[in-house]
């Protein structure tokens, strides 16, 4: 009854709006086309908001492919901000032998995997910060990672890539052809009997089990977004004056206070826009990167 | 013809522009606004000489091409869920002034709550406004159907709006391989529409004004009749479409594998091609089941369906809406079409899909085995079973 085991590769990719994920699996799929193959690509935006998970997906097989449906059980994984290994269960479903690819700079062999899927990492974002693709602060990383997926698995060629990168992306050109060769050539894989971290188990970023009964709302709180989250802020209450602004200008009651007064960021449901740090008068707010931020 | 990866926005908007349409009305909405992005493009780029009119509201953008149609332009404009619901007063003013526009619309969720997924509410909820609806399964069945609607709504016989429907994302921004024709062969196909129109600048006529009841039921029964010629035009003009391009796709009701089935599904959208494999999967353990698709669903194809109820022991209809107080609005029909018939199989009503939750190959088996068990009023609300799928977001 498993119909994608004869020879479709399903390939699924975690990113943040405005990184290019969406555009990365589309390159994918007409690569994979001037290839000579069936393919087919899609996103799913759970919210449309630049910094907001996104998910989309490939399938690319020789024969027509007949499944319109998400991929809950891909070969490739792969994930363009290492920073969503900590809030979703990006390997969820990953087939047996399959693999993870991750922009990172760390050593593949410390990224989080079931037990027995292939772990690779590539440096997208040094890539792309080379190549002056997107900005500093918000690289867009979907060329490098691709030269690496191409490189990793085979499932396109190189050549054709940078075909597809001429033809349907719409600026700078030779910077993303330079980008999908630099990343296939700095694809590191971890060791095959390197023991893999579990995942770790992410922040719920569905609803709340629905409540029996005539129910028409949920509290906001409920909804669990921090994965929405690049940047943490960090409250020095050593400088805090208790002026309150930071919860007055909270735009969702992402802000308590404790028993003292000092205001309390509820972690589980901000979405770090950064606004209290903006309004702060003494500036005692500081907007963390969430892979460097306090657990 | 050429080959192309386009996503199911692209394949309406180089049909609109293949169909060399003369008036575009815009108004953005996800998940269709890349549609009026691609036509913006191409008349940007000259490929498309068509006036390109940005509105404020999708009421609006209805208004524009029912008055340019009245003046004998070809129109396009596209919209959905939300946007559709607005324009909702215009497209009884549509059919009833005889307006033969096509409009690409992609079927999302209705709100509240907010969501913009697939969902087929937005256009089953217009079936009574006197348009003709169809639902697509492939980025190729939108390009195809959209050329085949401006024939089909221009045609003398039939004179009437025509929606063509793509789910959200699942085509809408699904990219897969597309067979576009040459404008050579979409000329040969669609010719310039007849430049007679019932308006006529410079000469005082009156279209949709006031008329009481001494001919009010005359205008309607005009456009009922009209309906009614709908299945025997579109039968010419997909003939002739697949003398032109090599391609046609099966009718207002397509049957997949239903030779001797006991069994046959119904299926609307995207859902289709997930529910072929499953065919393909069960035939080979032996099982008598078959697929039909519901491709036009207004008019509504009775004949074709008594033709297969005909043939069949268990029918069951899936339906990706929900009509509050009453059952799914394709197996409503389907019922009311049966009723009438000497033969009537067993029907079933099955719910999916709603608000863009995925129908997934083990879904489609558990309707297919639940008609077979003969227990299918056990599994309706096929959402509501746990599905174990990945969480989004």
């Amino acid at each position: 009854m498993d119909r994608t085991e004869r020879t479709m590769i399903e390939i699924r990719f975690h990113g943040r709006g405005g990184q290019g994920a969406v555009v990365a699996s589309e390159l994918l799929a007409q690569a994979a086309f001037l290839d000579g193959k069936e393919s087919q690509s899609f996103p799913f935006f759970g919210v449309e908001r630049r910094g907001a998970p996104v998910t989309a997906f490939a399938r690319i097989d020789d024969r027509p492919i007949r499944l319109r449906t998400s991929i809950d059980a891909p070969g490739v994984v792969v994930v363009l901000d290492p920073g969503l290994l900590r809030t979703t269960p990006v390997t969820e479903g990953i087939r047996s032998g399959g693999l993870l690819l991750v922009n990172t700079a760390a050593d593949p062999a410390s990224l989080p995997a079931p037990a027995g899927v292939r772990r690779a990492a590539v440096d997208a974002t040094r890539i792309a910060v080379a190549h002056g693709l997107g900005s500093v602060t918000t690289p867009i990383v979907n060329t490098a990672v691709l030269g690496a997926l191409a490189a990793a698995t085979g499932v396109v060629g190189r050549t054709a890539l940078e075909a597809a990168v001429d033809r349907f992306v719409p600026a700078f050109h030779a910077e993303n052809r330079a980008a999908v060769d630099d990343g296939f050539a700095a694809v590191r894989f971890a060791p095959a009997d390197a023991p893999a971290p579990a995942p770790v188990v992410p922040v719920p970023a569905a609803l709340p089990p629905w409540p029996e009964g005539p129910v028409a709302s949920i509290p906001s709180r409920a909804l669990r977004t921090a994965a929405w989250r690049t940047l943490t802020p960090v409250v020095h209450t050593e400088r805090c004056t208790r002026c309150n602004f930071c919860w007055k200008f909270c735009p969702d009651d992402a802000i308590g206070f404790d028993a003292e007064g000092y205001p309390v960021i509820r972690l589980d449901y901000c979405k770090g826009c950064g606004i209290c740090a903006t309004e702060c008068p003494p500036k005692t707010i500081e907007m963390v990167a969430v892979a460097e931020a306090p657990a | 013809m050429t080959r192309m990866v386009l996503s199911g926005n692209a394949a309406q908007a180089h049909a609109a522009r293949l169909a060399r349409v003369q008036v575009v009305a815009a108004y953005p909405i996800t998940p269709q606004t890349t549609i009026v992005e691609t036509l913006a493009d191409f008349a940007a780029a000259g490929e498309l000489a068509a006036q390109y009119i940005k509105v404020e509201s999708e009421h609006s953008a209805l208004q524009v091409v029912v008055s340019a149609a009245g003046l004998g332009a070809r129109t396009y404009t596209a919209t959905s869920s939300q946007g559709l619901l607005l324009m909702h007063e215009l497209l009884h003013w549509a059919s009833g002034m005889r307006a033969p526009i096509v409009m690409g619309v992609v079927n999302r969720a209705v709100a509240p709550p907010w969501n913009i997924a697939v969902d087929h509410t937005d256009t089953v909820a217009q079936r009574d406004t006197g348009w003709i609806q169809f639902y697509a399964e492939s980025n190729q069945e939108v390009l195809d159907t959209v050329l085949e609607a401006y024939r089909l709504a221009e045609d003398p016989a039939v004179r009437l709006p025509a929606m063509v429907t793509e789910d959200a994302f699942y085509l809408s921004h699904t990219v897969e391989p597309v067979d576009v024709p040459s404008s050579e062969e979409a000329d040969r196909f669609l010719p310039p529409r007849d430049a007679r129109a019932i308006l006529v600048p410079g000469t005082a006529t009156r279209l949709g004004s006031f008329t009481g009841p001494d001919h009010y039921v005359e205008f309607r029964r005009e456009v009922a009749r009209a309906m009614e010629r709908v299945p025997e035009t579109f039968a010419s003009v997909e003939e002739e479409y697949r003398r032109v391009t090599g391609r046609d796709h099966g009718g207002p009701l397509p049957l997949y594998r239903v030779e001797d089935a006991d069994t046959v599904l119904v299926t609307m959208g995207t859902a289709t091609t997930t529910a072929r494999g499953v065919v393909d999967d069960l035939r080979a353990q032996g099982l008598k089941v078959g697929l039909a698709k519901l491709r036009l669903f207004r008019p509504f194809p009775v004949e074709a369906i008594r033709s297969l109820g005909a043939m069949v022991d268990r029918i069951g209809v899936m339906d990706r809406s929900f009509t509050f107080g009453a059952a799914g609005a394709a197996a409503t029909e389907t019922a009311a079409a049966l009723y009438g018939s000497p033969h009537r199989p067993t029907l079933s009503g099955f719910l999916a899909g709603i608000g863009g939750r995925d129908v997934t190959p083990g879904e489609v088996t558990r309707m297919y085995r639940a008609l077979l068990d003969d227990r299918a009023s056990d599994v309706r609300w096929m959402d509501l079973e746990p599905t174990g799928g990945i969480v989004h977001g």
